[in-house]
Order: C-alpha cells, then sequence, then structure tokens
C-alpha cells in the first residue's frame, strides 16, 4: 500500500471537510437566487402584513385626533418599513432577504399556524420536517430491501422468464404518477374494502401509549405501499445491472473456479464490491423523492413538508410556500452532501484521489 | 458524417432495434397514440373539448357525473344512455299573422334508470311560445311546460324538463299514488324524470318502476307574428349514463378531455425533452472538450443546478409567477438538462482523445467546428435514448404543477382532469371514471416512451462500453 492508513483518514476528514463547505455555499448560491426571483412576491406580502398590523394598532388606540392619527399611522409605516428594510434600495433589499432566510427567519405566515398556533415559518415548517423523513425513509427502506432481493433474483437468471417480466414492470410503471397510484389505493383500501385509513398522521382522538405508535405505523401503511409499490421495480432493475456487471469481473470467475459455493459468491464477493454503488442508490431514492415525490403526501393529508406545499398553496400562503422551499433546499443539499460521503468512505479511490 | 454514413449506421441500429421485443411494442403503442392524435376530431363527441374546456355553456346538455356507456354490460340495471333525438311530422299552420309549428319526438325508452333530463333545443329568432306535452306508451298525456320566450335575432333557446315541469310531472304522479307516499316525497325533491317514465301505479313517487315503450313528445311552438323564424329543433337526452368514459362534476365529457389533453402531453414532453437533452449534450460535450479553468466553471454551474429539489422549485416558481404552458415547458427545460450532462462529459472526455479529433485539430478546425461536427454526431444515439426517458418526465411533473393547481388554465391537461377529480371529491364518492382514465393516459404514454427508450439503452450501453 502507497498510503498509510491513517493518512488515508486524514485525507477523508480533510475531503469531508471541503465537501460540506462546498455544499454550504451552493446552498447560499441558491438562497441568494431565490431571493432575487421572489422578491417582489415577498415585498408584496410584507407591505400587506405591515398594513394589517398597523389597523390591529390603530384599533386600539380610541382617544386621537384625526390628524394626530395620520401622523401616527405614517410614523408607525415607516418604523416597521425600517424593521423589514423595505425603504432601502433593491439590492439591498435583496440581500437582506436572503441573510434572514440563510439565517432561517423566514417571517410571519399569513394564516397558517402550526399545532400550537404560532404563526412563525420556521416553527411550522420545522414541525413538518420529521414527519416527512419518517415516511419516505420507511418506504424507502422496504423499498430498498425489497428491490435488493429481486434484483440478486434477476441478476441470478439473466435473460430468464422473472427477469424479463419484472424489466417489463420497470418499464410499466417509469411513467405513472405516484400520487395517481396513491389515489386508487384510497378509493379502493380506504372506500371499497375499508382496510386503511384515507389519510392523516393519527386518529382523531389520537390513542395514547402503544397504540399511538401502532396507530400511526396504520395510517403509514397505505402511503408506503403506494411509494413501494412504484419505486421498488426500478431499485431492483437497477441493483441486477449493478450485480450483473460486477458479476462478470475476473475475480469473480477465478471465485468460481476456485469452487467457491455460488451463494458465498453472490453475497460475499459481488456484495462488497456492488455495496457502495448500491447505497448511493438508496440514498439518491430518498433524494428523488424529496426532489420529485413531495407532493404525493397531499393526497393522503400526511402532515409533511409535500403537504404543507398544498396547504400553502390553497391558503395563498406565500412566506410558508418560500420558508418551506428554503428548508426542502436546504435537506436536500444536505443529503448530497451526505451521500458523497458515503460513498466517499465506502469508496477508498475517493478518499485518495479527491472528488474527481 | 456524411448523409450515407448516418444511412447505415441508422439501418444498423434498426436491425438491432427489432430484436427488442418491448421496443416494438414502444413503437407500436407510439404510432397508436400518434394516429388518435391526427384523428382527433373524429373520434370525440365534442370536437371543441380542447379549446371549450372551461365553457359550461358548451356541457350543459350532459348529465353531471355518470360512469360510461358500457358499464350497462355489466350491471343488470339498464340505465338509459345520453341521445339527441331528431324531430318528425312536421307541421306548420299559418292563423292568421300566428304561425304555429308542431313537431314530435320519438324516445325508446328500454331501460330501467330513466335519463337525467330531456332538454328542448330550437334556434329561434324573436318571440314565441313553446309548449312541450309527453304521450306515454299507457296512452296517458301529460303536458310538460308552457313557456313564453323572446329572445334576440337567432338566439338559442334551451328548455329543460327537469328545472320546467317539477310541478306538473309530481301532479301527475300524485294522481296514482297514497297521500302517504305524497307526504314522503315533497315537490321540491321530486325528480320529473323518474315519474314520467314510471308504471302508473301506487308507489309510482316512492319506488318507481320503469315503463318501457315508444314515448311521444310533442313540441308546439307558437309564433306571434311574421319576423320570427324558428330551425333546428332537437331533444337532448341526459341519459344516466354518457360518453366513453362517463362525464365529471362540471358536465364535462371526460373522453374528449382525455383526448384533448393527449396533443398537449406529447407537446409538453417532446418539447422539454428535446430542448433539455440537446443543451445537456452540447454542454457536456463543451465541458470535456475545452477543459483547464472553462470546464471547472461549467462544471460549478453544472453543480448548483444539479442540487436544486426540482418539483419543489417549479412548485414555488409556478405560484409566483403563473407560467403559460410554454413557459412552463422553458422552466421545465431549465433544469432538465443537467441530466445527460455527465455521461455526455465522461464520453466526450474519451471522445477527445481519438486520433480524428487530434488530427482535425492539427489542421487548424476551429472548437465549434470539432464539438458539433465531430464529437456531437457521436453522442446522437445516447441522446435519443435519454430524450425518450425524459419524455415521461417532462409529462408527470406537468401533471403534477396541474394537480396542484397551477396549470395552465387555458388548456387542458390530464393533470389538470386529475386536480379538478380530487377537488371535485370523485376519490371520495368513488367516481373512478374521472379518476382512472386520465392517470392511465399519463402512464400509458409514459410506458411507450420508457419501452423505446430501454429499448433503445440495451441496444447502446454494450457499445459505449467499448467505445
Amino acid at each position: 500500500m502507497l498510503v498509510k492508513k491513517g493518512m488515508l483518514i486524514v485525507m477523508y476528514w480533510r475531503y469531508c471537510v471541503k465537501r460540506i463547505l462546498y455544499g454550504i455555499m451552493i446552498y447560499v448560491i441558491l438562497i441568494f437566487i431565490f431571493s432575487t426571483l421572489f422578491n417582489a412576491k415577498m415585498e408584496e406580502t410584507a407591505s400587506a402584513q405591515i398594513e394589517e398590523e398597523i389597523h390591529a394598532e390603530v384599533m386600539n388606540l380610541n382617544r386621537m385626533k384625526p390628524e394626530e392619527l395620520i401622523h401616527y399611522i405614517a410614523q408607525r409605516r415607516k418604523y416597521k418599513e425600517h424593521i423589514y428594510h423595505l425603504d432601502k434600495p433593491i439590492q439591498e433589499r435583496i440581500l437582506w432577504r436572503a441573510f434572514d432566510t440563510l439565517t432561517f427567519n423566514f417571517g410571519k405566515s399569513t394564516i397558517i399556524k402550526s399545532s400550537a398556533g404560532e404563526r412563525d415559518v420556521w416553527t411550522i415548517v420545522a414541525e413538518c420536517v420529521p414527519r416527512t423523513i419518517l415516511l419516505f425513509s420507511v418506504a424507502i427502506a422496504i423499498d430498498v430491501i425489497l428491490g435488493l432481493l429481486l434484483g440478486l433474483k434477476k441478476a441470478q437468471k439473466a435473460g430468464g422468464m422473472m427477469d424479463k417480466g419484472t424489466s417489463v414492470a420497470t418499464m410499466v410503471v417509469y411513467g405513472m404518477p405516484s400520487w395517481w397510484l396513491g389515489m386508487l389505493m384510497i378509493m379502493f383500501f380506504s372506500y371499497t374494502v375499508r382496510i386503511f385509513p384515507s389519510g392523516g398522521l393519527h386518529s382523531a382522538p389520537p390513542p395514547t401509549g402503544i397504540a399511538y405508535y401502532a396507530d400511526i405505523l396504520h395510517h403509514m401503511g397505505l402511503p408506503v405501499l403506494t411509494l413501494v409499490i412504484i419505486g421498488f421495480w426500478g431499485r431492483a432493475y437497477l441493483t441486477r445491472n449493478i450485480v450483473l456487471s460486477t458479476l462478470q469481473e475476473d475475480y469473480i470467475m477465478s471465485a468460481r473456479a476456485r469452487g467457491i459455493p455460488e451463494r458465498k459468491v453472490l453475497y460475499g464477493h459481488t456484495m462488497r464490491t456492488a455495496a457502495p454503488p448500491i447505497v448511493t442508490m438508496a440514498l439518491l431514492a430518498l433524494l428523488a423523492s424529496v426532489g420529485g415525490n413531495i407532493v404525493f403526501e397531499g393526497i393522503f393529508s400526511w402532515p409533511g413538508m409535500g403537504n404543507l406545499y398544498w396547504i400553502a398553496l390553497e391558503q395563498n400562503d406565500v412566506p410558508v410556500l418560500i420558508g418551506n422551499l428554503s428548508v426542502t433546499t436546504a435537506l436536500y443539499i444536505g443529503g448530497l452532501v451526505t451521500l458523497d460521503l458515503i460513498y466517499g468512505w465506502l469508496d477508498p479511490r475517493i478518499k485518495v484521489g479527491g472528488r474527481r | 458524417m456524411r448523409w450515407g454514413d448516418i444511412k447505415a449506421s441508422f439501418r444498423d441500429f434498426w436491425n438491432e432495434f427489432k430484436r427488442v421485443k418491448f421496443g416494438i411494442v414502444g413503437l407500436i403503442l407510439l404510432f397508436a397514440f400518434i394516429i388518435i392524435l391526427l384523428v382527433e376530431p373524429y373520434i370525440t363527441p365534442f370536437p371543441d373539448a380542447s379549446s371549450r374546456w372551461r365553457d359550461i355553456t358548451y356541457w350543459q346538455d350532459n348529465p353531471n357525473s355518470v360512469p360510461p356507456i358500457w358499464i350497462n354490460w355489466f350491471s343488470s340495471k339498464k340505465r338509459a344512455p345520453s341521445t339527441t333525438l331528431k324531430g318528425h311530422d312536421f307541421s306548420e299552420k299559418q292563423v292568421g299573422k300566428m304561425k304555429i309549428i308542431e313537431t314530435i319526438f320519438t324516445y325508446n325508452y328500454a331501460y330501467d334508470l330513466p335519463p337525467v333530463d330531456i332538454i328542448f333545443h330550437g334556434k329561434i329568432k324573436g318571440s314565441s311560445t313553446i309548449m312541450l306535452s309527453l304521450e306515454r306508451p299507457d296512452g296517458s298525456k301529460v303536458d310538460l311546460v308552457r313557456k313564453s320566450i323572446s329572445t334576440g335575432d337567432r338566439g338559442n333557446v334551451r328548455v329543460s324538463i327537469d328545472k320546467n315541469s317539477k310541478i306538473k310531472a309530481y301532479n301527475f304522479g300524485s294522481r296514482y299514488d297514497t297521500p302517504e307516499n305524497r307526504a314522503r316525497l315533497t315537490r321540491d325533491i321530486a325528480e320529473p324524470t323518474k315519474i314520467l317514465f314510471a308504471k302508473a301505479k301506487k308507489g309510482i313517487l316512492i319506488n318507481p318502476e320503469p315503463l318501457k315503450g315508444a314515448y311521444k313528445i310533442k313540441a308546439t311552438i307558437i309564433l306571434p307574428n311574421e319576423n320570427s323564424a324558428i330551425d333546428n329543433l332537437h331533444l337532448s337526452i341526459s341519459g344516466r349514463v354518457s360518453g366513453l368514459l362517463g362525464t365529471d362534476n362540471s358536465k364535462r365529457d371526460i373522453w374528449s378531455g382525455v383526448i384533448a389533453g393527449m396533443k398537449w402531453a406529447f407537446l409538453i414532453g417532446l418539447l422539454t425533452a428535446v430542448v433539455s437533452v440537446s443543451v445537456g449534450v452540447v454542454y457536456g460535450v463543451m465541458s470535456a472538450y475545452l477543459g483547464g479553468w472553462k470546464d471547472s466553471l461549467m462544471q460549478r454551474i453544472f453543480e448548483i443546478f444539479v442540487s436544486v429539489p426540482l418539483l419543489p422549485v417549479l412548485i414555488v416558481m409556478s405560484a409566483v409567477f403563473k407560467p403559460n404552458i410554454w413557459i412552463l415547458i422553458g422552466m421545465m427545460s431549465c433544469f432538465f438538462w443537467v441530466g445527460p450532462v455527465k455521461t455526455v462529459r465522461s464520453m466526450g472526455l474519451q471522445i477527445k482523445e481519438e486520433t480524428y479529433i487530434e488530427a482535425s485539430r492539427a489542421v487548424g478546425a476551429s472548437s465549434g467546428r470539432i464539438i458539433f461536427k465531430h464529437m456531437v454526431p457521436l453522442l446522437i444515439p445516447y441522446a435519443f435514448a435519454s430524450m425518450a426517458l425524459y419524455v415521461p418526465n417532462a409529462i408527470v411533473y406537468e401533471a403534477t404543477i396541474s394537480l396542484l393547481g397551477l396549470g395552465d388554465a387555458t388548456i387542458v391537461t390530464w393533470g389538470q382532469i386529475l386536480h379538478d377529480a380530487l377537488t371535485g371529491g370523485a376519490v371520495i364518492n368513488g367516481l373512478w371514471w374521472w379518476v382512472i382514465p386520465p392517470g392511465i393516459a399519463i402512464a400509458l404514454m409514459g410506458m411507450t416512451f420508457a419501452f423505446i427508450g430501454f429499448a433503445m439503452d440495451t441496444i447502446l450501453h454494450p457499445k459505449l462500453r467499448t467505445r
């Protein structure tokens, strides 16, 4: 070995720090772009909120002469505009908006309230995050396990009936929207055969103790089932391709020639090499769900971030919409960075050689 | 590459493609879609569906939320379908200044569930009085409507039995039924057609039994002076079943909507795929060929675009900017081009090392010439394969944006039909004919392009590795 183990670890850490800083930089750039794009709309909302606040203040004052009142309103408006940086030139306003977003200071929602009744956008979004992560990670975990098993079976008998049949199934669901399958699943499993509830996080009122978790699992059943039905074919197809290309390597042939049982070749030798791409695939699937599937939650009224997009659109709540987007972007970039770190850890070539 | 080379390589490609079964299935499906696209005006009962999808007057004669016609094959109770009747025995009498026109519509009723409504239509100029009466197969006669109408020049007259004959139908029914039943069904909730098409006996109001046979509807139109004129008389029957795929809760024919949505799906899918893959391929090749700091810069820009969570950004952009379909396609292309870049760049790096590239550089060819003349053509097969696989993605993304109610309101897409279905309670009320067909259409078109794309991919893959 050319490089000592300790050296390798140091290089890996250096790579980690570099990758994380790079991720943060991309996030900052994206937030600047969003702030520029959505600034006009955000300011419109902010002005409306200022007017609303001043109106509420004026309602509470009663002993005031008309001219004093006008003066007072003008003063308050000026003060509040100063607080929201609305009296600054446009470049400065965009900078302030980006700065506020980067410090997770998304302002107040116009209508939507958190479960505790607060109107702080960050609180509203933050309570949705774990629910989204719960739903999608459970679904992807089941998805990947099933896909891995099926993919290995496919690779073992590549070109066989089962391999071909499941490959066709992959293509059949390729352009099928998950939310549409969700609609069908609800129609069938919630209204025709009443096995699953039609949506929500738990029953109202929620049961206590262990029954609470069972209830959440019951509510999660249908969305998870839908995601797995849509997703695991593709996972199996990818696993098959990865395993199949590994099976063609020379060392597999030599292992077989040495008389090592096929099971051991497959699970021992092949899987060790195929593991990094498969782990990547699982994480990529999770990220792709966030990037492309998130509104699926709305069909099941699963109160996560995807559902929050629906509500924010229905209520026309711009601050929540954009706050939610910022958090989604942060999570997405965080996921991409994690992906690279895990991949680098599993595949030593990346540790040494840098990213490319 | 010369034209002959392209032809030869295309023939080779086709010979290999023929051997992939699902690829052929995909091609057949694609042709089927294209044929439907071409004959669209002839296979939809509502040819203006695309332009007048949100015009309620265009759909007003249809029944509301009824299943497709063919469910009659599977159910024991036959439901009356929607049709249009033309009049016969047309007669015209002149009485002084007045003109009296009479015509008879015969409706052969052979179903178990009566139509929802019967609507009289005509184009009438000036004022007129319209009288409609019904002669039932059992011989009894019911006066349905007597209405004076004054329209301007060639106004469309529309008289609905359901709206105008409630009281008369109710009175007809109550002659045969018991006082208790009369008390149970009040006049306001009575459905005229249910009574008019039932056997005249006890229970006609509460539990009507169908009376099958020929029903004659006589229309008498009195025109008070010579300035009045009338033509185009017909009777619309709003059935309990309607069209190939039923109707939605705004009385729209779903079959027409699904067919009308197809051209938009094609447009969205193909345009987005072609634009974004072309940009991506050129970008990737340029990045590979130029190398050095230009490559680094282009890769940085690429990485920023890759880090964008696509759907959430598209949703927020659509909500803020309210784009029409063209801008939406542009927005999608803005983010989709990153897809092929990574693969193309690594392929480009290999091609760049080939001796003929070096040779042409030595001869003094410009970068643009080398990129577009010598490198990009080699990637065309790959580009086509990825285009085919991008079409379903673009369609699904547009459908998702539309599902959220952010679609272009001047057109009809499958996603918009599903949005209406979701907000119209189709899922909760089990209106499956409203939910299943648009989704099947999306999935089927996605499948078609996936078949073609995957087939090209399986052919190209070994080649790409050896190149």
